[in-house]
């Protein structure tokens, strides 16, 4: 009997969307059956099924997360190797060393411009101040002058090694043609590609042949710069003049190390193979990532990583007292009136798009920071006035937004979870609203308040679109030693960085995989932020209960 | 009590002469006391209160005077306003919105409570409160006892430490715990809990503790022990206690009130209100027949 009452075609019951068969369950509450199953085993399935697909899901994600990123390390070893292979390594160590010798000469014209500074506010005219200089300018000539042979040195061999790696590459490239051919059966045509190898040990001896003219190169620019530090121009003031005498024990000390150079060098060995683990030590700890480049390609995740943790951290600097003091001041000390209208007002804000928050920032909000920053008396905030108009603190404040809701949600949800019994126990003691607000609410709340901020924080983490926009994209680990003012730095994110570069990469190229990687670190960091605070919270429901 | 405690209380401001809330000349319509009892100070003094939850009226012109280091009990059906009369003596009500008095006084030795020159700060340090349900804090015992000490500022360790065994011993609990102070006192059981609330109630030295029905959450053995320890502090402080239980009424307090749908039925010793009532309604109440 019960089997009639099945519907007939297969197709209307795939079509039936679930609230249309719940309506038909009504009306048929007492006979239905479903492929034998009642009207509860019917539910139970329905929502059983979207449980498992929420599962299903997420599995597939990880697994396509992990075979997209899995080829990233061994694609980056290759990397490596050609890296060493073609010389680049032993031609970055002399690069090293004139870089020291840039940052050395920056210091000078620092000085320089500092003292002229001094002397023009004295009342000195250019010529005049351009004149006391100059005894000085001889002096960082003369140190500046100090590395032109490296540097020609240095151009000669960055050619010969770039050459020698577009020659592998070509071969590469070849072999891979090749493989396709055959792949496709086309063998005639494959045989007629011709391959020779790099013969890596000829085509290196000239690199290496040019010891000893580093040798003499090296020695004229260390004999030169110590001849300079002989010289002694004086500056105007006793605190110029100390700080002129660290920058030349910084230069006496740049010199002693070039003996390390030369050892380096005689040290190096392209034979040498790239450990595996160096592929992803060059990840995890890589101080730059440079995805296109004639010399060589590094993929360090560490400046996108302290790029995303710096701007999820201003924001969470104003998004947490905030959002947390709304929630106590609305949970609290507000009329049910304030209360009708300000939480719709917080909870509304994560209504609007990312996109628009970005949008403002970069039009507006962006600017007029830069011009705040600019007003004479806020010349003491530290940071103040900067010039870049996208840059951490205009992302953080953004993202702050962002993260207000989902913190004041949480926490006022914590804070209402506390027993009345509490507070009436407060006051019943003598304790004043503030006193019973610090002393039994907070703490009590305490857990899930920070597992507020952790949900917060896991929020602005994954952002994209405000970071992308308004944290000026500029990929580098920002200076710490610039103090608080490291926060009026542009940045470059992870997941900034995953939109921008995701529809430019080539299937299957490294930079693709590196991206991917970058997923992966996200969906961890995320995954161990949801972890934490779940944990936390379980934690306090014990403590109450 | 030492006239040293008695102090904040006396540093309260005197009220005015004539505060709004006296409208109705109290000292005239003064409720008389406990009829067949020796006279003694009265330490609370509630005077014709009317007392409304918004628009509903708990209180009808309440009139009652309680006496100093007296258990008095106040007993009654379910709803007829003995926790909101309870409430209304360390104004607890406050924390309610709309709820007031609208008309009457309460005075605690002679000092009107609602007087807007009145600190209800102070006013609960004085007046302490022990709730229906146990509620310690989240925090170790320890921290529960000198809850109230430390929001006035004490800071001496020493004396901290002196008041919490003091204030444990007052509430029987200090043999129990005493291994144990910094443990959390969630861990205790039912009646540990009970009677920490006491101890926490009494470290802050009060005149008067309210109890709103203390026991009714606690086997018969801790409830006993309730009963004794509320003998115990009967030398020192004045205890108001709802209860539903008969017995708990007639064994541990001297007077007793009995009220009905809000209004003060009966107020007598309680060997009178359960001997010899004058009201047939106290009668019947104290007898079972109805409640
Ligand atoms: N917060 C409140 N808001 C509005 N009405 C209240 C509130 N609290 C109590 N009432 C009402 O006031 C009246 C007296 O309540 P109260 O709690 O004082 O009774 P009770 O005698 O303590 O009863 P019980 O023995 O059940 O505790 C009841 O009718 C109750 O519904
Ligand atoms: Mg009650």
């Amino acid at each position: 009997m019960a089997s009639t009452r099945i519907p007939p075609s297969p197709e209307t019951q795939a079509d039936a969307t679930p609230a249309a068969t719940s309506a038909g369950f009504l009306a048929n509450k007492a006979r239905f059956r479903f492929f034998g199953l009642t009207l509860d085993g019917c539910i139970k399935a329905f929502f059983g099924g979207n449980a498992v697909v929420a599962v299903l899901v997420l599995t597939l994600i990880t697994i396509f997360l992990f075979k997209e990123g899995g080829g990233f390390f061994a694609q980056n070893r290759a990397n490596l190797q050609i890296y060493r292979q073609a010389g680049l390594e032993y031609v970055d160590f002399i690069r090293a060393q004139t870089t020291g010798h840039t940052a050395l000469t920056h210091e000078l014209s620092d000085l320089r411009l500092r003292q002229f500074h001094r002397l023009t506010e004295a009342g000195k005219s250019l010529a005049e101040a351009n004149a006391a200089l100059a005894g000085f300018d001889e002096f960082a000539n003369q140190f500046g002058d100090a590395i032109i042979p490296l540097r020609g040195l240095l151009s000669d061999l960055t050619e010969t090694a770039t050459a020698l790696k577009s020659k592998f590459a070509t071969t590469e490239n070849l072999k891979i043609a090749r493989q396709q051919l055959l792949a496709a059966g086309k063998t005639a045509e494959a045989d007629k590609i011709v391959i020779s190898e790099v013969n890596f040990d000829a085509e290196l001896k000239p690199l290496l042949g040019t010891l000893p003219a580093y040798q003499a190169a090296s020695a004229e620019t260390a004999a030169k710069i110590t001849a300079a530090l002989t010289v002694k121009p004086a500056l105007p003031t006793p605190e110029l003049q100390a700080r002129l005498e660290q920058f030349k024990m910084l230069a006496a000390a740049y010199v002693a190390d070039f003996p390390a150079v030369e050892k380096n060098l005689r040290a190096w060995d392209y034979r040498q193979p790239v450990p595996f683990f160096r592929s992803i030590t060059s990840f995890i700890f890589g101080r730059d990532w440079i995805a296109q480049s004639s010399w060589q390609e590094w993929y360090g995740i560490l400046p996108l990583f302290v790029g995303s943790l710096m701007v999820s951290f201003v924001a969470l600097l104003f998004a947490v007292p905030l959002g947390i003091g709304a929630a106590i001041y609305i949970n609290q000390l507000a009329s049910p009136a304030e209360q009708r209208i300000v939480k719709p007002c917080i909870e509304f804000i994560s209504a609007i798009p990312s996109v628009v928050l970005g949008f403002f920032g970069v039009i507006f909000l962006g600017e007029n920071l830069r011009l705040l920053s600019q007003q004479s008396w806020l010349a003491w905030v530290p940071g103040f006035p900067f010039s870049e108009r996208l840059n951490i603190l205009t992302a953080g404040c953004l993202l702050a937004l962002i993260a207000v809701p989902t913190i004041f949600t949480l926490a006022e949800d914590s804070l209402n979870n506390v027993p009345r019994a509490f507070k009436e126990a407060s006051f019943a003691l003598g304790a004043s609203r503030l006193q019973t607000i610090i002393k039994v609410i907070v703490p009590a709340s305490l857990s899930g308040i920070i597992s507020a901020v952790l949900l917060g924080l896991g929020r602005v983490i994954g952002e994209t679109m405000v970071v992308l926009l308004c944290a000026g994209n500029r990929i580098a680990i920002p200076d710490f030693t610039a103090g608080l003012a490291v926060i009026t730095q542009p940045v470059h994110t992870m997941t900034g960085l995953i939109a921008q570069e995701m529809g430019e990469v080539p299937v299957g190229s490294i930079g693709r995989h590196a991206l991917f990687m970058i997923g992966l670190v996200l969906f961890f960091l995320s995954l161990l932020i949801n972890w934490l605070a779940q944990k936390i919270v379980r934690r306090y429901r014990i403590a109450i209960d | 009590m030492s006239a040293a405690t008695l102090s904040p209380m006396e540093r309260l401001p005197a009220p005015p002469p004539s505060s709004p809330s006296l409208a109705v000349a109290p000292v005239a319509a003064m409720s008389a006391p406990a009829a067949d009892l020796p006279p003694s100070r009265p330490i609370i003094d509630i005077d014709h209160v009317d007392f409304f939850y918004g628009q509903s009226q708990a209180l009808h012109d309440v009139s009652l005077r309680l006496d100093e280091k007296k258990v008095t009990a106040f007993i009654g059906p379910s709803g007829c306003g003995k926790s909101t009369l309870l409430r209304c003596l360390n104004r607890m009500n406050d924390l309610i919105d709309g709820a007031r008095v609208a008309k009457g006084s309460i005075r605690i030795r002679g000092i009107d409570i609602h007087a807007p020159a009145v600190d209800v700060i102070e006013l609960r340090k004085r007046v302490g409160m022990v709730f229906q349900k146990s509620n310690p804090f989240p925090k170790s015992i320890y921290e529960n006892i000198t809850y109230g000490l430390r929001l006035q500022g004490v800071k001496d360790k020493g004396r901290l430490d002196a008041v919490v065994e003091k204030s444990l011993r007052g509430a029987a609990l200090w043999d129990e715990v005493k291994d144990r102070l910094h443990a959390s006192g969630l861990g205790l059981s039912g009646g540990q809990q009970q009677r920490l609330c006491i101890a926490r109630a009494i470290a802050v030295e009060p005149d008067i503790i309210l109890m709103d029905e203390p026991c009714s959450a606690l086997d018969p053995i801790s409830t006993s022990k309730v009963e004794e320890l509320i003998h115990e502090l009967k030398k020192e402080f004045t205890i108001v206690i709802v209860t539903h239980n008969m017995q708990q009424a007639a064994r541990c307090s001297d007077q007793t009130a009995f009220f009905y749908l809000g209004r003060l039925i009966e107020f007598a010793a309680t060997r009178t209100i359960f001997m010899n009532p004058s009201n047939p309604q106290t009668e019947a109440y104290v007898s079972g027949r109805f409640g």
